[in-house]
Parts: C-alpha cells; structure tokens; sequence
C-alpha cells in the first residue's frame, strides 16, 4: 500500500468542477470546456495509477475516521481500477456526445445537466476506490442522489413518476445495504475489504452472516437491476440518452454489480460464500434474471426499453460470473463490466443520434433506416453482433469465459452454460431485426413483427375461455398496439413537432457514408465507443482491461485452489 | 471560575432578557443589541464549560453553597456540556435571522433570552424538581413566543400549546412526588443510589413514578400521540420563533428524558422492568411511523416539518431507550443534528415565503430557480435529514442502528432502516416540486409578496443562517468523533458499562 | 374501604380533584372552563405533595425546644415554587385568551375550530 493523493484526487477533481460548471451558466462553450477538461483530467489521473496496480503497488488515501473503527478511505485496487478506469474513460466519450445531443435538441436545464454529470462521475469513482463498505454505501446513496436530477430531467409528469420510482428503489436499495453493512460490522468487527473475505465472518454466527450477504445483495441488486428489482430501469429511460448510456448502462448498474463482487470477492470470499451456501441462490437468481429479460427485450418496441431490458440481462451475466466462483467465470463476469459498457454505451448512442436526427423512437418506425443514418447502424449492429458474443467484438471473450467457467462447475455447470447460450440466441433475436430491417427493408414495404404486434399466446380469435363476441373483441383491442406517437426520450409527448417519428413522407433520404447524417459530435463518441469494444474483442490484452482482470483474479487465492 | 460556570449559563440569560424588557418602556431598539452581546457571552461560557468537561471532566456546582443532596446542585458532562453549547450556539445563530425577520420588540428578546435561560437550566440541572421548575419556565417562554405573531391563530395555537404542556408538566411533577415519597430525596445521583440500594425496581411507587416522569416528558418532546400541540405551534409562530423552538424545545425535553432514564432511574431498571423498556421502544417506533404517516398527508410544509419531528423524535427516543453506549452516542449526535437540520429548515420556509409567498408543497413547485440558494440549503437539509451520508443525520442513525443490532433487537432495526425510507416519502416530495414541476405561484412584480406582516424584506442574514445551517449539517459529520470523545468519559458510568 | 377511606381521605380528594380537573380540561369547550380545570387539576398535585409531608403527631417545622417530630418541610417548599409557577401559567393563559376574544369573539372551542380553519 503507497499512501497517494491520487485516489482522492481523481474523485475531487469534478466534485469542484460542480460549482465552476454552475457558475457558467451563462457562457455554455466555457462550460462545457470545463467538463472536458475535468474529465480528461480525470481519466489522466486514474491511468496514471494503472502501471502501478498492475505491478501489485495499491494506492490509498485516508480521509479520516468516521466512526469507531470506520475510516472514510480510498484504496485503489485492481478492482476498484477496473471500474474506476471504465467509468472515467467512458464519461470523456459521453461528454462529447453529450454535447452533440444536448443542442441538437436544445434541451433546457443544461447547466444543471453537466454539473449534475460531473457529481455523478465523482461518486461512481468514489464508488470504485472506497476501501469499506460504509466508504463504499457513502459514495453509493451520493450517486443515487446526483444522478436523481438527471432521470426527472425531463420535468414532464412521467419524468417525474420515474425519479420517484428511481429514489424509492435505489433508497430501498440503499437502506438494505445500510442494514448488512451493520451487521457486517457487528458480526467482523470491520467492513475493510480484504481479498478472500474479512476473516471473521467464515466464523461468524452462519445465520446472521447469510443476513448479511442477502440484505447486501439485494441492497446493491437493485442497481444491478436483478429481478424482481428491475423495474425502475426501463422507466429511468426517460432520462435523456447520455444519461441512459452512460449511467444507466456503464456506471450507475455497474456500482450496483461492483458492490456485489466487492461483496462476493472483498467481504465474504469465495470460500466462506461456498460454506454458508449463498453462492448458487444468487447464480438462479442470475441466471433467471439473464433468461427473462432476453424474453421481455424481445417484445419491446421502444428501441431504449428494449435496450434496457437488454441492460438487464447482460447485467446478470456478470453477476451470474461472480456467483459461479469458478476462475474462468470470475475473469469473464468481469471482463463483460468493460465490454458490456462499450457496446451498450455504442447502442444507446446511436438510439440517441436516431432521435436527434429523426425523432424515431420505435423500432417498428425504423424499416430502412440504414440509408438515412448509414455509420450509425453499422456502429449499432458491431456492437450487437458483440452483444450476441460473436467473435472479434468485446462481448465473445467475456462470454468465452463465462461459459467454460460454468462448464467447469461440479455440478449443475450445464445449466449455466444453456441459459449462457440460450439467452446469446434470443440477444440476435431481438437484435437481429433491427439490423435488417434498417439496411434491407424500406418503410414502404417490411415484415410483420409478430412478436411486437401479435399478441401473447397467438391469434386473438382463439381465446382459450370460449368468450362471446364482444369480449373477443375487447381482447383485440387490447392485443393492438397503440399509435407511435412521438416521445421524446420515451417520454414527453411533443405535440409542436409536425412530425411524429419514422420516416418522413418521401421514405428516408440517402446521406451517404461519409457523416452527413449527424454532427461529428455525436458520431465521434458513437464510432469511438464501437472501436473501444472491437478492441476489447481482438486484442484484450493489450487493451489492458483483461490484464487487470487477470490481475484481480490471481489475487484471490480462494478461487484458483 | 469554572464550577460557576453552569450557574452562570442560567443567570446570564435572565439579567439579559430584563434589560429589553425594561429598556422597551423607552425605545424598542435594545432588544437586539443586548440579546446578541447577552448570547455571544453564552456562547463564550458554554464552549469553555464543554472544553473543560471534556478535558478534566464532569463539572458540578451547589446553589447557595447548599451541598447535594439537600441543596440543588447543578452538573455538567459530556451529555450536558454538548447539550448547554448547542442551545448557546443556536439561539445566537437565530438572532441573525430574527434581526430582519422580527418580531422587533423589547418583550420579544426578554422572552427570548428567557428560554434561553430555561433550556440551558434543564440542560445543567441535577435536581429532579429544579428541572420541573425549568421545565415550565422554558414553557411559559415558549408559549409567549409562539402567541407573539400578530396573527390570532398563533394565540390559538399557543393556548393549545399551553394546556397541554402543562399537563404534560404537572404530570411529570406528579412523578416526582412519587419518587420523592418513594426515596425522600430530589437530587438525580442520590435518587439513582437510593433507587438502587432499595432495589424496588418494580415497586409500584416507582413504576408509576417512571410513567407519569416519562410520560410527562414525552409530551414535551411530542412523541406520537401526544405530538398534537406541535403543529399548529410551529406552523403558526413567526418563523424567528418557529426556526427557534422546533431546533431546542423538544431537543432540551429529549435531553431531559435521557438524562431521567440514565441518571435516576439508571439502565439496571430498565433492565430489571422489561416492560419500561418495551413501552418507550415501542412508542418511539410508532412515533417515527406515524409522524412519518402524518408527515406525507400534509400540504403546508411548516406543518409537514413539524410532524417530521415527531417521527425523528421517535428515533431519538429509541436510541436512548435501547440504551448501549453505541446506540446513546448515536441518539445524542441526531438529537443534535436534528436541532441544526430543522432550525435550518424552519429558517428556509421562511425566507422561501417572504420572497416568493409559497407556503404549500404544491406552492413550493419550481421555486428552485427562483430563490435558488435557499432552495439549494433546503434540498440539502432535507436530504441530510433523510439519511444520505455523509451528513449529519446518517452518522446518528448509523450509530443507533448499530446499537440496536448489538443489543439484537430486530424490530427496532427494521423500523429504524425504514425510517430512511418514510422520511424520503416526504421530502423527496418537496424536492421534486422545488426543481422538477411547473410554478403555480408566479411573481407579481408590482405586488410585495405575502408574509406574516413583522417584515416584508429578506436580509443577508436570514440566508446566511440557513446556508449556514445546510453547511453545518454536513460538516458536523468530521465533529462526531470529537463528541464521541467527550462522551466516552461520561457514559460508560452512566450505562454501567 | 370505608376505613380505607377514613385513614386516606387525602389521597381520594387528590384522586378526585385530578379526574375533575382533567375532565374540564379535556371535555369543557369553554377555554376559560379548560383553564380552570386545568388549575384544578394543579390543585391536585399540590395536595397529593401537602399530603406526602404530613406525619402523625408532627409539629409545624419550626426548629425550637422539644418541638419535634416535626412535619416534612421539602413538599412545602416545593410546592410553594409549583404554586408561583402555576399562577403564572393562567395568568399567560388569560392573557392569551383575551387576545382570542378579542379577535374572534367567542371562547366556544368548536366555533373557534370553524373561525380558524377558514
């Protein structure tokens, strides 16, 4: 352990951007120069450390004690790296974009917007490098807080029902982690992470510790959006895209999937986890978690909901992969943090750019699409082809090793390794369409979508009850998908614009594949992010994120005896 | 010098407050004046009372040199050194908002300084009857503030405030005849020996001694449902007093009821009566769920903070009824941090109404870039109030909720994490309206704004205290471990630990 | 009981001078009612204390030859101090009740209710 300034220096560094990006309010070229500064900066100081972390030297800083035996303390380890890197790399990407996608639809409130950003980034890496459980519940209930503003930015009614539900859960969430990190205490004596598990839990009374673990992983689940606590992330897709790319899928869902493995890996340690038998409930409730999403993603038509639903799934892959506690699983649960951040982060860019170009929001709006919005959709569909795990994009490798980590499995392997599988196939399924449909389809002239349009089950007119006609009737009206209207975000109904999604009335017009279908803003992020997760999937290693993967995996004596 | 410091701390108030009193026969203007050099001296002697008690411990003092337990003695420890600074420094702190917001009278500042005198008197006191008798004149102080807007509905609401804290007084000195018939003594460390040597824990003279005292205070502190006065007190008084009386009044009485539990009936008893114990968790845990309940149905904000009390009280109470050292160190930093984060709040909606006239949650809709810094204070009130670390109103509940699961009572626990989440329900309301919803009141530039008539203007002071206080909820937090510190000497002889 | 209540007449007067005032305070809709219930239930108090200090065959205390057993002078003092502290109380009670007929015009608790809700 070094003693640095760095740990504390990397989350203050856009903590004081927040009063400055305030104060310029006025003057929104300065500020948002200000942003990118901060998160260059940021990036800069967490790179820095990571030759360092890699050659096994940990960087720590203590803020000072909080209570008896508690300090406030930032300590960088290979984990906490991992995550603290993604997320800071990733916000330099997102500002630009964020820049593009804000004027391009001139939206109000962009101050609060980007001061609101800066606070989140700097609880999302305070989340990273906590050294405690209370260090780690202390950044996790500030980012709670500071990303709050953002999900209700949109000010409408529904904006507003989707920030109450978003506190109500993530508070929910929070105290569930409050009330395990007590017990912890009570139970070890200290809540400090320490590789392979706080020692005294393994001796602890076995209920109370199973306590402990259930109340923390629910606690951080509800981030991590496990089922049954989802629901909150499909409406939190109001927000505008940025936000849903950047918090919701990389750094608001990963805290909640970071706390777990510093729960599973950090706290309780693979051999106490096997002992007190909470490893596999956890695995199900991945595994169930992974399968069902997939399942729902395939019935949306709102691009950013099936995204999210999407979000979900590829989210229980990585706790799935902790859960396993075998090697391979754990390198792959969490290379899929980083990869899963890339390619969704791309996918949700690009559902961001259709709407600012197009105002289209559905996918059934999107039949040829491709010609409009050419670099867009072939950004979109690497990175879907990676969510699927096919090979040379991001989401194989991490895959690769899940899989083979589940196979490893004693018993029950098998299981893990179809849903893996299973739900790889329903990823092209809903993906797959999209794809298509924008290159190879035109509006005039596309397929039927029976699984957005049909109802469940198959045709209406067979109603298994045997009812009279009207209520078949009634049952055909409710199997009808309602009007797309216009949705900004998904949700303000915007009733100025003549235009309501899909494509105008002369079919898309043809921009060519040289950017004349967005601003450099926008497509700048888009194509980086997809190039971030083609590398991650060619050349992992030099990509460094397996590197630090592999690092974190070596360190834990637990799991590779 | 020192040991005359806790007679002082009451005295000093009391020839203070006289001399507005007096002076308002010629001008009005002295009150202020004098109240401020009367309190920056309070202040001076109460963080020299805390530095000593925490150095070189507890001070006592024996009024008209009467020695204990025949005459009153007055002492100070960690718990009342903290307790003594607190009022100090908040009603000086509430003077730079009265300056502008009023009332400006004479009468005013006597009462004031008046309550001032009676709180720290409760505060210092060592004596269960001397404590009635501060008891009431804390009272008689408060309910003339509350009565002293111009509006008649703060009258009616005093009255209402009057006659029931009365009896919760008169019931509390019914106890203390009880005790005294049980012990034939007064002063707290002598009835807590007697108590003991006697070992009539459940002696029915006792029991009905602890109720009637308990009871009679948790009128005073407004657990449910004997919160009733407290809303209509608070949402009627002029924001000066309401900022002033919902940060001590009830704080000093849960000070007060602490004080009974450890240092005269002593943890033993409630060790040895279950049921005593049982009765006080029980009602704390009602009082946080229903103030809680009462809380989210309100549409006047005042009275929304005002049954926030209730419920936070409940926590209060819990922590000091669950009685680990953990848990004690715990009620005692909310018991203070409360006093700081409502104060602020009491102070926000003031400021809030004088410059925009909204008083309702509906009316408090996009307020937040009209009146954007004490906006900003009150968001940061609320969500330190709520729980969110670091601030203040975290480590307090940290620290009980730690104490509850040492002494494994899961109940407590649960309703206690809830609390979290029942106290979210009413702010996270409010902030919402403050930044994320349409105005309904708009401003009328030709027209000046409601208020309550004793000023019409905002001064920089009144917004000085409440970012203050949003500052300090925050920065309390690196103060904790210094309480903490200054506590250690005092409770483990307390809790028998 | 009837020699219960030849040895503790006191105690019934308390008791009952309690539930009397307590119900006035409670039940009267009459504020200058409540706050003479309330004083009647103080009245209680003060009794229930006298009674305390009283002991069979006790001289008034006052320290002179072969004066004692003398009776208990504490509840005295206390009392004294309760009874300063209760005046006052009605004096601000009344106080404040001439400020609420003043503006309202009634002392009727119900009607009082109607006037200030509106």
């Amino acid at each position: 352990m070094t003693e640095s300034l760095r740990p504390i220096l990397a989350i203050l560094v856009s903590t004081v951007a927040i009063p400055v990006i305030l104060s310029l309010k006025r003057r929104p070229n300065v500020r948002e120069g200000v942003t990118l500064t901060v998160a260059f900066a940021k990036f800069a100081i967490i790179a820095s450390m990571v030759p360092g972390v890699l050659s096994g030297t940990q960087y720590e800083f203590v803020l000072g004690q909080f209570a008896t035996g508690i300090e406030l303390a930032f300590n960088v380890d290979p984990l906490g790296l991992l995550f603290g890197l993604l997320a800071s790399l990733l916000w330099i990407v997102t500002s630009f974009y964020s820049i593009g996608y804000m004027r391009g639809l001139d939206e109000h409130a962009q101050t609060r917007y980007f001061a609101s950003f800066a606070a989140s980034l700097a609880s999302a890496v305070g989340v990273a490098f906590a050294s405690n459980l209370l260090t780690l519940f202390v950044c996790y209930e500030l980012l709670t807080v500071s990303t709050y503003p953002l999900v209700t930015h949109d000010e409408t009614d529904e904006a507003r029902a989707a920030g109450r539900k978003y506190l109500a859960y993530t508070f929910g969430g929070g105290v569930a982690v409050l009330g395990g990190t007590v017990l912890v205490f009570v139970l070890a004596g200290t809540t400090a992470f320490t590789p392979d598990g706080i020692e005294a839990l393994a001796t602890a009374d076995p209920t109370l510790a199973r306590a402990a673990f259930a109340l923390l992983a629910a606690g951080f689940g509800v981030k991590a959006a496990l089922m049954p606590m989802h629901s909150w992330l499909p409406d939190a897709m109001v927000a505008p895209t940025p936000v849903s790319g950047l918090l919701h899928a990389v750094a608001v869902v990963k805290s909640g999937v970071f706390g777990i493995a510093r729960v599973v890996l950090d706290v309780y340690g693979p051999v106490t986890m096997k002992e007190l038998g909470v490893a596999l409930p956890l695995a199900a409730i991945a595994a169930f978690t992974l399968l069902t999403a997939s399942i729902i993603a395939l019935r949306q038509d709102n691009l950013k909901r099936r995204l999210a639903y999407s979000t979900i799934s590829q989210l229980s892959y990585i706790v799935l992969g902790l859960a396993l506690l075998k090697e391979n699983a754990l390198t792959g649960g969490l290379l899929h943090i980083p990869a899963h951040a890339f390619m969704k982060l791309t996918l949700f860019f690009c559902a961001g750019a259709i709407h600012v170009e197009t105002h289209t929001d559905d996918i059934s709006d999107m039949a040829g699409i491709g010609k409009r919005m050419p670099l867009t959709m072939a950004a979109f569909a690497v990175a879907a082809a990676g969510m699927a795990g096919i090979p040379l994009v991001a989401g194989f490798v991490s895959k690769w090793y899940l899989v083979i980590g589940a196979l490893n499995l004693e018993s029950g392997g098998l299981v893990f390794a179809a849903a893996l599988l299973v739900s790889g196939v329903l990823n092209i399924a809903y993906f797959w369409p999209i794809v298509y449909q924008a290159y190879f389809e035109s509006p005039e002239g596309h397929d039927e979508k029976p699984l957005i349009e049909g109802p469940f089950g198959g045709r209406s007119e067979l109603r298994a009850d045997g009812g009279d006609s009207d209520e078949t009737h009634a049952a055909s009206d409710e199997g009808e998908v309602p009007e797309p209207e216009h949705v900004d975000h998904l949700g303000k109904h915007d009733e100025e614009h003549e235009h309501h999604g899909g494509p105008p009335a002369g079919g898309w017009d043809d921009r060519g594949w040289r950017g004349g279908e967005s601003t450099w803003f926008m497509l700048g992020p888009i194509l980086t992010a997809a190039t971030l997760s083609l590398l991650l999937g060619t050349v992992p290693y030099t990509a460094v994120f397996l590197r630090i993967v592999d690092t974190i995996v070596s360190n834990l004596p637990g799991v590779m005896a | 010098m020192i040991e005359q410091i806790p007679v002082l701390l009451v005295v000093l108030p009391i020839v203070g407050g006289a001399i507005p009193l007096v002076a308002s026969l010629v001008s009005d203007r002295a009150g202020w004046p004098v109240a401020t050099l009367t309190l920056v001296g309070q202040t001076g002697l109460a963080g020299l009372l805390a530095w000593t008690v925490s150095t070189s411990g507890t001070v006592s003092y024996a009024v008209g040199g009467f020695a204990a337990p025949y005459g009153i003695e007055l002492v100070v420890d960690g718990l009342s050194g903290a307790v003594a600074l607190l009022v100090a420094v908040i009603s000086l702190g509430v003077l730079a908002y009265a300056r502008k917001a009023g009332p400006h009278s004479g009468p005013f500042y006597g009462l004031y300084l008046l309550l001032v005198a009676g709180l720290t008197g409760m505060t210092v006191t060592g004596d269960v009857f001397n404590l009635y008798v501060f008891l009431e004149i804390t009272g008689l102080a408060a309910y003339g503030l509350v009565a002293s807007g111009r509006d008649a509905s703060a009258a009616v609401a005093a009255l209402k405030y009057l006659i029931i804290g009365t009896v919760g007084a008169s019931l509390y000195l019914l106890g203390v005849g009880y005790l005294l018939a049980a012990t034939g003594t007064l002063n707290m460390a002598d009835l807590a020996t007697k108590i003991g040597e006697m070992a009539a824990y459940d002696s029915t003279l006792v029991l009905t001694a602890f109720g009637l005292m308990v009871g009679g205070l948790t009128v005073k502190v407004a657990l449910f449902p004997l919160h009733t006065w407290q809303p209509d007190a608070y949402a009627n008084a002029p924001d000066t007093v309401s900022a002033f009386i919902s940060a001590l009044v009830s704080t000093v009485s849960a000070y007060a009821l602490a004080r009974l539990l450890f240092s005269v009936f002593t943890v033993e008893f409630l060790t040895a009566v279950p049921v005593a114990r049982w009765a006080l968790v029980g009602l704390a845990c009602v009082s946080i769920v229903a103030g809680s309940a009462l809380a989210v149905s309100q549409d006047s904000v005042q009275r929304m903070l005002a049954y926030s009390s209730v419920s936070q009280f409940g926590l209060v109470v819990a922590g000091f009824a669950i009685a680990t050292p953990l848990a004690v160190v715990g009620a005692t930093v909310h018991l203070l941090g409360h006093a700081v984060m409502k104060g602020g709040l009491f102070a926000a909606t003031g400021v809030i109404e004088r410059k925009t006239g909204a008083t309702t949650v509906n009316g408090y809709a996009g307020m937040g870039s009209r009146v954007p810094v004490s906006a900003f204070a009150f968001a940061v009130l609320s969500l330190a109030m709520v729980g969110v670390p670091p601030a203040v109103g975290f480590v307090g509940k940290w620290y009980i909720v730690l104490g509850a699961v040492n002494a494994e009572n899961w109940a407590v626990v649960a309703v206690l994490l809830a609390s979290t989440l029942l106290t979210l329900a009413y702010f996270a309301r409010l902030v919402e309206r403050l930044y994320f919803a349409e105005a309904t009141i708009h401003s009328k530039p030709d027209e000046a704004p409601v208020t309550d008539g004793s000023g019409q203007a905002v001064s920089f002071g009144m917004i000085a205290v409440v970012v203050i206080a949003a500052a300090l909820a925050v920065a309390l937090t690196a103060a904790v471990p210094e309480l903490q510190a200054m506590l250690e000497d005092t409770l483990p002889p307390l809790l028998n630990q | 009981m009837f020699e219960l209540l030849n040895s503790h007449y006191n105690y019934f007067a308390v008791m009952l001078l309690l539930g009397i005032g307590l119900y006035m305070l409670i039940e009267s809709r009459n504020l200058v009612k409540k706050v003479i219930g309330m004083n009647i239930f103080q009245t209680g108090i003060f009794l229930f204390f006298i009674t305390l200090a009283f002991r069979t065959g006790g001289n008034p205390p006052i320290i002179k030859e072969g004066g004692g057993p003398y009776v208990s002078p504490l509840p005295h003092v206390l009392i004294l101090t309760a009874i300063v502290v209760g005046v006052s109380l009605t004096a601000v009670a009344l106080a404040l009740i001439i400020r609420i007929y003043t503006e309202y015009g009634t002392l009727d608790e119900d009607k009082l209710k109607q006037l200030y809700y509106d």
